[in-house]
């Protein structure tokens, strides 16, 4: 299940933006004041939840549980988490998600002078008090993640993003975020193939060509618009009697979108050969993986065709 | 015309219009009851989306999209773009994409992708020719009137250099005419 967390300054529209990208994944959006409501219902009296609303001290209280509010509060997101997906607002939970590899941190920020500008626009008050009310809320944000998880919620490394809506539109905040979400889903998807397959993942890797029609070809998928992703995995297919890898695969190219792994073979007829044994034991031992091999005489064509125009 | 040699015809007319035919039952029988739009890539599939729509017995929506590339001063290949658009919103309707052949699919798979994108409630592809020995990606064909391993052809929408698309048939031609 995917959790984005979603950690924002006042005026920054970080709610807004969290909203939006709420409705458009159709999943709960979750922040401080619902998340009250909903998991301390049964552990809290409503003296203890109004509490928890307005101290962030009182976290750390013991409930009648035997456990902190804190405890029974990341008990409960983790296992939310398992079963559903979310996007958090506030309230720490890039902390609470911090060590979740599925989860994904962002931040929103805008400049004191924007936020201002915003606030006072929301609020119809002046300028002095607009900075008055950004004062108190950062002041409020910043206490609760450094009193309840003793960390400072700018930290950059809490977060695997950081936008600046002054410079962008909240529309653009949404569309980057789901664009980095969709890129993080499916790389978190080929690790979890890639360790339950025992293939190697090269994903973190800097595409490096080897050669000019490996360029070539990623030039004709960047002209379609087809989200390529180079060499992103190996393939073991053949193993000595102590179980070390002898013989492995690793595919040029993965079109993501299509689930396709791309070969080019552009060199002797030798090594071709050789190639086609290795793809046949990829089909055979890794069923459903769907390699396509591009021939020299296939690929001169192609670029041909397409240096001309649409084919 | 003069340079392009016919070897043979390969679908004559007759061919082709029992081929849409069926191809246009089977459509009526599996969108029975949907919301189906069904849109023609320009300008290859010209003739057999306006056959194939009329052997469609349910009623359907029809939309026609062109896609052509923007040369890049810094890039050979530049890019593909869409340069006649939709008119109708696609938005929660099934759709079928109506090709006239598929080679490599890098085509279709740029159609796709971009259709998805508007968040229709089926997408699927329907090409009178395939060329499975070239397809590259898997494009999610759901019909097609025939596969085959000559892409030289002209006639019924397909052209060489913008000749010869009016031709009622699908004929095989000479290597050197292109």
């Amino acid at each position: 299940m995917s959790i984005l967390t979603i950690s924002r300054q006042i005026g920054s529209f970080g709610d807004e933006i969290a909203e939006t990208i709420a409705r458009r994944q159709d999943c709960e959006l979750i922040t401080r004041s619902g998340l009250i409501d909903r998991f301390f219902a049964q552990t809290a009296s409503e003296r203890d939840r109004h509490l928890l609303n307005e101290s962030a001290k009182y976290f750390l209280n013991i409930s009648q549980d035997g456990l902190t509010y804190l405890d029974i509060l990341m008990r409960s997101l983790t296992e939310m988490a398992r079963t559903q997906s979310a996007v958090l607002v506030g309230f720490g939970s890039q902390v609470i998600f911090a060590d979740d590899p599925e989860a994904l941190h962002i931040r929103i920020e805008a400049p004191v002078k924007t936020r201002i500008a915003r606030i006072r626009k929301q609020y119809h008050v002046s300028e002095e008090e607009a900075a008055s009310i950004l004062e108190t809320a950062d002041k409020k944000h910043k206490r609760f993640v450094s009193v309840v998880f003793g960390v400072n919620s700018s930290d950059s490394s809490l977060y695997h993003m950081t936008l600046n809506t002054a410079q962008l539109s909240a529309d653009e905040c949404v569309s980057a975020i789901l664009s980095i979400q969709k890129e993080h889903e499916l790389r978190l998807r080929l690790e979890r193939e890639n360790k339950k397959s025992e293939t190697v993942d090269h994903q973190c890797d800097v595409p490096i060509f080897k050669n000019a029609a490996e360029a070539e070809f990623a030039r004709i998928l960047d002209m379609y618009q087809i989200k390529w992703q180079y060499e992103p995995k190996t393939f073991p297919v053949e193993w000595d009697a102590e179980g070390n890898v002898t013989l492995a695969f690793s595919p040029d190219f993965y079109l993501t979108k299509f689930d396709t792994y791309i070969e080019l073979t552009i060199m002797n007829q030798k090594y071709v050969t050789e190639k086609n044994r290795k793809i046949k034991k990829v089909r055979e031992l890794y069923p459903g993986t769907n390699v396509r091999i591009v021939y020299k005489k296939d690929f001169h064509s192609l670029v041909e065709r397409f240096n001309g125009g649409v084919s | 015309m003069a340079d392009i040699k016919q070897k043979r015809i390969l679908y004559s007319e007759e061919d082709l219009k029992k081929r849409v035919t069926e191809l246009g039952e089977q459509i009526s029988r599996d969108y029975a009851g949907r919301d189906l739009v069904i849109i023609g890539v320009m300008k290859g599939s010209l003739y057999f989306f306006s056959d194939l729509t009329r052997a469609i017995t349910i009623p359907i929506g029809i939309d026609l999209i062109s896609i052509g590339t923007i040369p890049n001063t810094t890039n050979r290949t530049g890019i593909v773009r869409i340069t006649k658009d939709l008119d109708l919103d696609i938005t929660g309707k099934d759709v079928l994409v109506i090709e006239d052949i598929i080679r490599t699919g890098l085509t279709t798979a740029y159609l796709v992708q971009n259709l998805d994108a508007r968040k229709p409630e089926s997408i699927c592809v329907c090409s009178l020719l395939l060329l499975p020995d070239q397809q590259l990606i898997n494009v999610p064909v759901k019909y097609f009137g025939y596969e085959i391993t000559n892409e030289w052809l002209i006639g019924y929408g397909m052209d060489i250099r913008e000749r010869g698309r009016n031709l009622p048939y699908i004929a095989e031609i000479e290597k050197t005419s292109g």
